[in-house]
């Protein structure tokens, strides 16, 4: 009960794959102008997660060493196509929007990494819940991307007006910068700065120590 | 059976292979009629937008479109005998599938093959317009060869089967910022007004960079060309070359002039 429970949770905030592992930033970068390309996304990706989790996990015990990332990826990559065909049947539109981010999902780090750290060694049952957080962690994060992003980039959610642009008599000045894939470093850096202010431990110890100037005049 | 051992790695990879297969297939196979709605449905709309029946085709529901749509006839042409073909059915015919398939499949002779086509389908599908019985527009689609991609579009004729109504791009793979400016609905405007042939019934009609003086008689089979993108409209203006010559449309229009006579 309290691995499941962690398996789902923790991946959330304590172990958020894009803010702690800082994976899958590449399409939290591309796709997270407008709150629904990233609903969407956030659903695919999910989608994806699971399916590779519980399929990898089921076969774990067959898994050569030799052949094993391989494997692996065939099987992402086919729920990646998929995934691709589902939404271009029901959702063209925004599969149109989503263009190559949907097959670039296969090389989302979030997914493989999944796969090798966790579906490779837990059951079927844990490895679902896995997928289901890492999913939601990163749909998180994507979401509150995509809402500050339209939000200030355009003054509308989901093309529901929230501010009133000066365009249209109000008093709300669009910001282009946010609709331009390089606000959501900004954004994504300033949501990693705030969860680890209010987390320490997740701030890593310094890969190497700053020599301060008196040491060096010391010397 | 030991995990590491060669023959295991070789049966796992070849079941993945194939379950992976299957399921792939099968989700390809099953969406497919899905999809394919979706895109007769966006066909339809450009068709639409260059039948001069609407004004705003982007704020019209698909309902409205296919309405719009039902207005226009649909008709199969027989590009060699330049007539009306009777005997498929316009409503599901697909020219760019019967362009591979032996019934109706023709080589593009190399010296005509301007567009890079390789082979075209026998017969085309054309859309009329027309009030009561008077011939207002003939839409025709056409393809060729861009930089990178197939370029796909409708050109819409007006009534003395001469004068450009519309153009519209509806598929192409060009270079985004660079050759997709043919996507550009100004550039697009300006080829409304432009005549293709000239008394001696020759292909006139020129993309160019050249400066044409306005208001001669240049100018009206005249489109300026867009800097930067010189590969691509080269592929626009072989298209136009290909199917308003000698083994694309000349022969029909020719024809369609005579019996409509307007
Ligand atoms: C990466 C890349 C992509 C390009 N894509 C296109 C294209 O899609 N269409 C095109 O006409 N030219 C494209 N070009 C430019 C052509 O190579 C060529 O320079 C240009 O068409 C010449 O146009 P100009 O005579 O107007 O300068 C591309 C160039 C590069 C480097």
């Amino acid at each position: 009960m309290m691995r499941a429970r962690q398996a789902l949770l923790n991946p959330l905030i304590d172990e958020n794959p894009v803010t702690l592992h800082i994976l899958g930033i590449c399409s939290a970068v591309a796709i997270s102008n407008s709150l629904y390309s990233a609903l969407v996304m956030s659903v695919a990706l999910t989608s994806v997660l699971v399916f590779s989790n519980v399929v990898i996990s089921m076969i774990r015990r067959h898994l050569p060493s030799s052949v094993r990332i391989i494997v692996q990826m065939t099987i992402i990559a086919s729920g990646v196509i998929v995934v691709d065909e589902l939404l271009r049947a029901f959702a063209p539109e925004i599969a149109q929007t989503l263009s190559v981010f949907v097959g670039l999902i296969i090389t989302n780090c979030i997914v493989l990494g999944r796969a090798e750290a966790f579906a490779t060694q837990h059951g079927v049952a844990l490895s679902f819940l896995d997928a289901i957080g890492n999913g939601l962690g990163f749909s998180l994060i994507l979401i509150s991307v995509a809402i500050i992003r339209e939000l200030l980039g355009t003054g509308s959610l989901l093309d529901v007006g929230i501010f009133k642009p000066v365009s249209e008599g109000g008093w709300f000045e669009p910001n282009a910068f946010f609709m331009l894939p390089p606000s959501a470093f900004f954004i994504i850096g300033g949501i990693i700065w705030a969860v680890r202010s209010w987390k320490k431990e997740q701030v890593e110890s310094p890969e190497f120590e700053p020599i301060s100037v008196a040491e060096l005049e010391s010397d | 059976m030991n995990n590491d051992s060669p023959l295991k790695a070789i049966m796992v990879v070849t079941v993945t292979a194939l379950v992976c297969s299957v399921l792939v297939t099968v989700a390809a196979v099953t969406l497919r009629p899905i999809q394919r709605a979706y895109e007769d449905l966006e066909r339809i709309r450009f068709i639409v937008r260059v039948s001069g029946l609407s004004e705003s085709v982007e704020t019209m529901s698909d309902l409205e479109v296919i309405g719009a749509f039902q207005d226009l006839e649909i008709r199969l042409v027989d590009l060699d005998r330049g007539a009306f073909d009777s005997s498929n059915n316009p409503d599901t015919f697909d020219a760019r599938e019967a362009a591979t398939e032996p019934q109706f499949r023709v080589a593009i002779p190399a010296e005509l093959d301007v567009a890079s086509l390789g082979t075209r389908s026998s017969l085309e599908t054309v859309y009329l317009l027309r009030d009561g019985e008077t011939l207002q527009r003939v839409i025709l689609p056409i393809h060729g060869q861009g930089m990178w991609s197939t370029i796909y579009g409708f050109l819409a004729l007006e009534s003395d089967l001469n004068t450009i109504a519309a153009l519209t791009i509806s598929e192409q793979g060009e270079t985004p910022g660079i050759g997709d400016v043919i996507l550009n609905p100004e550039w697009q405007a300006r080829w409304q007004g432009r005549r293709l042939y000239d008394e001696q019934r020759s292909l006139r009609f020129r993309i160019s960079r050249e400066v044409v003086a306005a208001n001669t008689e240049d100018a009206s089979y005249h489109v300026d060309g867009l800097a930067g993108a010189t590969v691509t409209l080269n592929g626009v203006m072989n298209l136009m070359r290909y199917w308003f010559g000698p083994h694309g449309y000349s022969r029909f229009l020719q024809n369609l002039s005579e019996t409509e006579g307007s």
